[in-house]
């Protein structure tokens, strides 16, 4: 204990110009913060420009440069008894090694985590939420930012003698990370499965434990530095070799009899879709789907599509799984599948008729507990989500400070018609019986990674039934009705649909014209 | 004699360089033993296998009775390590270096801690980046000894260090080594001469002699013969003359196996009765530069 407490001391003393900067960013950004609550975007872009830094460039700076001042104060702890080299003087000392880590983690929890926590219960107590009700929730902020950014800060640090050095090893992450990102672009399916991301992050945190461990334990640098190469592959072989296809597939399985939905294509005269065209050399298709059988007190989400489209000449062509997210209710009667597909390959089936073929993947829910809620003027608590207040920005909606995360799972209803909102944006009055709503799926673990525990989170109430003639929501004011509800996961089902002899060209995007 | 450091066929190999080629060495407990040898030798790399900054690739190396791969922790308390090449934390005072290395050796002892400060004069508020690299070296020095380390171990120490500076180092040393065994590395044989009681010669990895200093001096002679007319040198001269060489009618060697009666037998059997013989001592570095050159094995 006497050495943690004589290795903390003197880190302290020599680290504290870092200390210094790190605690007056994290001030910087809860004075920040707590300013930029509620403040409109709109007000901030009409103000002057010292106005649109203070409130816009600064916190995304401080936003930025915080994560960076903890990272950096880190590696200087880290490498302030370098484990790479054998010319450092402590290494003949009576170190122990357990007790130098340990002095090590004393340093990053009294330096970085603790002010981090007191900031963001002060955060909390500022939004007018009770901070000693959401201690779990800041128990796993912490969690998370010690393993996900601090714990391979660390790992990277050990291995490294100096800060060019691990500026380098900085560079070849970042390239890495590009690399990756373009790979999973290449791999089919891979983006639409979320199958591969825990695995991944466990890896990730698992390989940093041991480089840590090692280096700490060993001061085995080449064995250290290869556990990191080794991650590095093992992640390019979890995103090649993960069999997307097949767990997707497992997730879904083919509906039976009483999944409560029928589908059919429509004509492409039906297709006004909201889905906008892609970019140069890509072809947007969007398929109109009747929909219909969804029972009372349920929906749907598409979540995504497989589409095969095959030519009488044999020629054939899978878009993979595409995430569509688009959600049904009782009151759409036509949902758009849309898909991307490289322009040239349109061109060799746009001159004929094709066979196609869908698959697609459905979330079925049950919209559970419902219940009425009048909205009210002024500040007011909305339960399950938090303090909301009516706000007119890009429309009429609820701006809301949330502790944690977002809600979730919530969803929130109105009857376009009931609106109280003047009735500004639309041409026509909104007739009774449809409805607009806003879905919530926030993260299942008791907080999101950030920064502040406070979030800003807006509710705006869209149609589902894009298609449909109805002019849309005139949004959320005081005295507007909603009725607030938590989805309840009923089951997934992978649902197919054939049609035959289909015109492509008529039910691409740009009236059927090719975009160049 | 108990030893404070045995190593077995210690062999480490960097890629496909052989640093250390087969060592076997044992250091007796209270001896002042110097590790020589030309730059190259591997001598630093010998001192970092016994410290556990780098591990060897074969064989064995024990410290003060513990293999030294498992030398970490409170058996360094007992180790004091002083290397040439050493970062220190030059942020710190030398005050500070004190204050911050006392609490981790349970026998630091406070009243040596200032004898030695005084002694070596220094300056206890200058970072050690302010400081001159002799004071740098007595800073390290004074703080290896303070806690009374049964084993000194010294890397190079007197490497570019003026005179003044190596003489008190050398006496800070001195007077602590009745409580210490002392290895030092070096080659300023110079200095070693002055207070070493063993002394080990390594060339490239491979131990070429050890042993007690005064059974080195005494074994080796510088040997000059004087002839009438220019003798022929025997072929081959005998394995214990080295560097053999002649100047018309005067041949010198250096005898590495040194007995009057047995040196002067085997000089009239190559030569026959020379004019005269002269047998000279020789200093330590003359002896070491003779097996630099001749590359002999003398042992």
């Amino acid at each position: 204990m006497n050495q943690i407490w004589n290795i903390f001391r003197k880190d302290a003393r020599h680290h504290w110009p870092e200390i210094v900067a790190s605690l007056a960013l994290l001030a910087a950004f809860a004075w920040l913060d707590i300013h930029t609550w509620g403040l409109p975007n709109e007000v901030v872009a009409a103000g002057a420009f010292s106005f649109v830094l203070l409130f816009r460039i600064l916190p995304g700076l401080v936003n930025v440069l915080l994560p960076l001042s903890w990272i950096f104060l880190i590696v200087r702890v880290v490498q302030g008894e370098s484990l790479v080299g054998d010319r450092q003087f402590w290494v003949t000392r009576p170190y122990d090694w357990r007790l130098l880590l340990a002095a090590k983690t004393l340093f990053v929890v009294a330096f970085v985590n603790l002010p981090l926590f007191c900031m963001d219960m002060f955060l909390l107590a500022q939004a007018g939420f009770h901070p000693t009700h959401y201690l779990v929730g800041l128990l796993c902020m912490q969690l998370m930012w010690t393993l996900l950014m601090f714990l391979p800060a660390a790992a990277v640090a050990s291995i490294t003698r100096n800060i060019p050095q691990l500026l380098l090893g900085a560079l070849l992450i970042a390239l890495y990370m590009v690399g990756m990102a373009a790979l999973s672009q290449v791999v089919p399916n891979s983006s639409f499965s979320g199958n591969g991301d825990e695995s991944s992050g466990l890896l990730l945190i698992a390989t940093a434990a041991a480089v840590v461990f090692v280096q700490y334990s060993r001061r085995r640098t080449a064995l250290a530095r290869w556990l990191i190469a080794g991650l590095c592959v093992a992640l390019i072989l979890v995103l090649l070799l993960t069999p997307y296809r097949s767990l997707i597939a497992s997730e879904y399985p083919a509906s039976k009899g009483d999944f409560p939905l029928q589908l059919a294509l429509s004509s492409a005269e039906n297709n006004k879709s909201n889905y906008f065209p892609g970019h140069y050399g890509v072809a947007s298709i969007t398929l109109p789907l009747s929909v219909s059988g969804i029972p009372k007190d349920s929906f749907l989400e598409l979540d995504g599509m497989i589409v095969t489209l095959t030519n009488s000449a044999g020629l054939r062509w899978d878009s993979g799984w595409q995430f569509q997210a688009r959600y049904l209710g009782t009151d759409v009667s036509v949902v758009e599948a849309n898909f991307d597909m490289k322009q040239k390959i349109f061109d060799q089936f746009k001159s004929a008729p094709v066979n196609v073929h869908l698959l697609l993947a459905f979330t079925q829910y049950h919209d559970k507990n419902q219940r009425q809620f009048i909205v009210p003027s002024g500040e007011f608590n909305l339960p399950e989500v938090g303090r909301c207040s009516s706000k007119m920005e890009y429309g009429h909606a609820l701006g809301c400070q949330v502790p944690l995360r977002r809600p979730t799972p919530l969803l929130i209803t109105s009857e376009t018609s009931a609106s109280t909102c003047p009735i500004t944006r639309v041409d026509t009055k909104p007739t009774p019986g449809h409805f607009a709503r806003s879905i919530s799926f926030g993260e299942s673990e008791p907080a999101e990674m950030g920064i502040s525990p406070v979030h800003q989170f807006d509710l705006y109430l869209s149609a589902w039934d894009w298609a449909s003639h109805e002019p849309m929501s005139p949004g959320i004011c005081p005295g507007t009705p909603l009725i607030l509800s938590n989805p309840e996961l009923i089951g997934r089902s992978r649902v197919e649909l054939q049609h035959d002899n289909l015109s492509p060209t008529e039910y691409q995007q740009g009236s059927g014209k090719t975009i160049q | 004699m108990t030893t404070a450091i045995h190593t077995f066929n210690l062999v480490k190999s960097f890629r496909k360089v052989d640093a250390l080629k087969g060592l076997t060495l044992n250091v007796p407990e209270g001896a002042v033993y110097a590790l020589v040898g030309p730059n190259g030798a591997g001598k630093t790399t010998a001192i970092k296998v016994l410290m556990n900054i780098i591990r060897a690739s074969s064989g064995s190396a024990e410290v003060l009775g513990v293999a030294s791969s498992r030398l970490r922790g409170l058996l360094l308390a007992a180790i004091g390590y002083v290397s040439e090449n050493q970062q220190m934390p030059e942020w710190m005072t030398v005050g500070g270096l004190f204050d911050y290395l006392r609490p981790f050796y349970p026998a630091w002892d406070t009243k040596l801690e200032a004898q030695l400060i005084e002694q070596f004069d220094l300056p206890r508020n200058r970072k050690l980046r302010h400081v001159s690299r002799g004071m740098r070296m007595k800073a390290a020095l004074a703080s290896s000894l303070a806690y009374h380390p049964k084993l000194v171990v010294l890397d190079e120490p007197f490497t570019g260090l003026d005179p003044l500076v190596r003489d008190e180092l050398i006496q800070g040393l001195l007077e602590r080594a009745e409580e210490s065994t002392i290895f030092v590395s070096s080659h300023d044989l110079g200095e070693i001469e002055t207070f070493a009681s063993h002394v080990a010669y390594l060339e490239a990895g491979q131990l070429r002699f050890a042993e007690e200093l005064t059974s080195l001096t005494s074994r080796f002679r510088e040997v000059e013969l004087a002839f009438d007319v220019p003798p022929a040198l025997p072929q081959p001269s005998p394995k214990n003359w080295l560097q053999v060489t002649a100047s018309a009618a005067v041949v010198r060697f250096t005898e590495c196996r040194f007995d009057p009666e047995r040196t002067a037998f085997e000089i009239r059997t190559a030569f026959g009765e020379p004019r005269s013989i002269t047998f000279s001592p020789m200093s330590l570095r003359s002896i070491f530069l003779v097996m630099a050159k001749s590359g002999r094995d003398s042992a």
